[in-house]
């Protein structure tokens, strides 16, 4: 992972001093709150429903076992003993104290973390996929990148004070685990025709109130542009975003208004005028960072093992969670595990500090120190080899981490819902049990093939429902928690927004609704085919007519 | 109204706004884009300069020639979440090589001099009531600074 130089140290040191001084001078009157607000939100503290929520940084996704240990120590001493693992590969507080957040911030910063602009109108996030450097089929890592990215974008002087938010995410497969054509911008490493590896940029994608997929503003940018155009579109959008509505104020919403040739040609007549400047990136500065980024000491003879073969043939459910949750790695003899942050009838994404204390020495002992978030709210650890795997699939069955439901109906996106945030509309953890206590049958769910189900308590969609292959968005209705069900929706490379339903279902009666849509797929399906597929292929009426009958 | 120049306080500001009741006023003139456009032989036969008072709407490519005319450009910031003046001035200095002063008016506070000062905003009108004499000690609060801007345009890659 990335090793902090004294500079970077220093930035975060000296920005948890600045944020101490802001805040004591908001509690002494000096800072009205309204700029309060703004200044808190670009180092990630919101005042949510029950409490202020903290949302710390974890950039592209990794994470180190020190900073889990680190972790585990701060939920214990400023918040109730847990965190919550977002969408966006971050992870959040939902107890801390407004005027202790400097000491949590003081306390990251020692471990080289942070919350600096994880949310404000800024650039908040660079994603990336949680299988960076170990799918056989990437271009290259994207994890340099993203880290280049992310320098650039912390406490950039110009695009501090965006209309709106701003989320990039970087795959370097052409598998999509980072959701790229759903971020404001995407960035996908590519091959040209001559072989050399640099970037297609797409733009202007997003969900919310108005769900968009991104389109391609550059199929081929040189590597060493990457700044200088990435700059280009944010002096444009900073410049003519909409600032007058709220709603109305993402960059996807600029594109769409101009056209994505007419948003093309402003911004590449201003990187026209920057791209032979300072933002050149220098190939000594990938390398720098890639040198941080170098495959781990893998044991040359780790395929040779042969106890993971005869635990494979002897235990059945070990045999199970191979295939459920991990997956292949390009290094012979190794896997990446997928843990689970969907025990039953527990909030997905939640872990508690006993929890991220025994991740983090498992991170130590059988993956190099280091894990990854996962924008489904799981966590990975990276590199296992495979005479670990069966050690480490009882120990983490024993912490309730091992549950073999990944990409299935159970592994859903929630977001924390009418529970936690201000937010929202409806209640999502309820509903996510109700579902979970639903469906306890393993044998049915893998039964159904890959599943993406997401949730969101509200129009927000940080739970990216437009992007499920079926969506659940709750919304009120007279004070009542209901559910708006899209389906057909995707976040990967072949993306799509999901389709609503029909009208919106009572909470007593999702769990129930899910069962009837999963009837017509069974009933309906072809092949190997996923759920996904049926629905592309057979449309939404077979669905609409099992769920509401004839009247609609 | 305190006036920050350079880091430092200033006591004296020879800069007054005009509008179009004060159009024939001498002296250092700061003038509304909208005004000047509609008034430039008026206010250009009056001894004294001239500054140009614009906001985040302006198209800096429409005024550019005429920029050399200008001692002074005010930057408005409507709102403490409006960040077009930090683009303005950074075009101001880089695109268009703007050598006079660029000042930030409007909701301008301690929590936004240094990224206005990197973007190359060299005077600052702080409301009264927003003033304390620690506020510079904003400028320089955080001392690693990743990309190139007015005030060192090589990012830190290339230091």
């Amino acid at each position: 992972m990335y090793a902090y130089t004294e500079l970077d140290q220093k930035l975060v040191d000296e920005r948890v001093e600045q944020y101490r001084d802001q805040t004591r001078r908001y509690l002494a009157g000096e800072i009205p709150e309204d700029e309060f607000r703004v200044l808190r939100l670009m180092n990630g503290l919101y005042i949510q429903r029950q409490a202020p929520m903290l949302r710390i940084g974890v950039p592209y996704g990794v994470i180190s076992s020190e900073q889990l240990r680190a972790l585990a120590e701060i939920s214990r001493k400023y918040d109730k003993g847990y965190a919550h693992f977002t969408t966006r590969q971050n992870v959040q507080l939902n107890w801390p104290k407004l005027e202790e957040v400097p000491d949590i911030l003081a306390d990251l910063a020692r471990v080289q973390m942070h919350a600096i602009q994880t949310s404000g109108s800024c650039i908040r996030s660079v994603a990336c996929d949680h299988l960076a450097g170990i799918v056989a089929d990437e271009v290259e890592d994207p994890r340099p990148y993203a880290e280049i990215i992310r320098q650039w974008a912390t406490l950039h002087p110009e695009f501090a004070y965006l209309p709106r938010k701003f989320k990039i995410a970087i795959t370097g497969s052409r598998q999509d685990r980072a959701a790229t054509q759903v971020h404001d911008i995407g960035v996908h490493l590519v091959r040209n025709a001559t072989g050399e590896v640099g970037f297609e940029i797409l733009v202007g994608g997003g969900l919310g109130r108005t769900p968009m997929i991104g389109k391609v503003i550059r199929p081929y940018l040189a590597k060493e542009d990457l700044l200088s155009y990435l700059e280009a579109i944010l002096r444009v959008y900073n410049l003519l975003g909409r600032r007058d509505n709220k709603y109305k104020a993402r960059i996807k919403i600029l594109v769409d208004a101009l056209g994505i040739d007419a948003f093309r040609n402003k911004v590449e007549a201003e990187w026209e005028r920057i791209k032979a400047g300072p933002l050149k990136l220098p190939q000594a500065e990938i390398e720098r960072v890639q040198a941080s980024f170098q495959p781990p000491a893998y044991a040359a003879e780790a395929a040779e093992d042969s106890s993971y073969a005869q635990k494979l043939a002897a235990e059945r459910e070990f045999a199970v969670w191979i295939e459920r949750n991990t997956f292949a790695h390009k290094q012979p003899g190794y896997r990446a595990v997928t843990i689970a942050l969907k025990d039953y009838l527990k909030a997905p994404g939640d872990i508690t500090d006993a929890q991220l204390d025994a991740v983090a020495d498992l991170a130590d002992r059988y993956s190099f120190g280091l894990a990854r978030s996962t924008h489904e709210q799981n966590l990975v650890l990276p590199d296992v080899a495979q005479a670990d795997l069966f050690p480490l699939w009882q120990e983490l069955s024993a912490l309730g981490l091992a549950r073999p439901v990944v990409g299935t109906l159970n592994d859903m996106i929630c977001c924390p819902g009418l529970d936690f945030c201000s937010l929202a509309n409806a209640e999502t953890l309820s509903v996510a049990r109700q579902v979970q206590e639903r469906f306890t049958d393993l044998d049915y769910l893998y039964d159904l093939g890959e599943m993406q189900l997401k949730m969101s308590g509200c129009i927000n969609a940080c739970a990216h429902h437009h992007v499920g292959h079926i969506g659940i968005l709750g919304v009120d209705k007279k004070g009542e928690s209901y559910y708006q069900f899209t389906l057909g929706g995707s976040s990967r490379e072949d993306a799509s927004l999901g389709k609503v339903l029909g009208k919106s279902i009572p909470l007593a009666q999702v769990a129930a609704t899910l069962e009837k849509l999963l009837e017509v797929f069974v009933e309906q399906r072809q092949e190997d085919e996923r759920f996904l597929d049926t629905v592309r292929r057979i449309g939404l009426d077979p669905f609409k007519e099992r769920v509401y009958g004839t009247d609609n | 109204m305190a006036l920050i120049i350079d880091q430092q306080l200033v006591s004296e500001d020879s800069w007054q706004r005009v509008d179009e009741e004060t159009l024939t006023r001498e002296g250092d003139r700061l003038v509304p884009l909208a005004l000047w456009q509609a008034s430039r032989d008026a206010l250009s036969a009056q001894s004294g300069r001239l500054g140009l008072l614009i906001d985040g709407s302006v198209d800096l490519e429409e005024i550019a020639e005429e920029l050399p005319r200008f001692a002074l450009v005010a930057v408005h910031f409507p709102s403490f979440a409006d960040g077009r003046g930090f683009s303005l001035a950074r075009l101001l200095r880089e695109r268009y090589g703007f050598a006079g002063q660029v000042r930030a008016v409007g909701e301008v506070s301690r929590d936004r001099l240094e990224y206005m000062r990197r973007c190359g905003f060299d005077a600052f009108e702080v409301p009264d009531a927003r003033y304390a004499p620690e506020l510079v000690s904003a400028f320089g609060e955080i001392s690693t600074l990743y990309q190139g801007a007015v005030d060192e345009p090589r990012p830190i890659y290339r230091r």
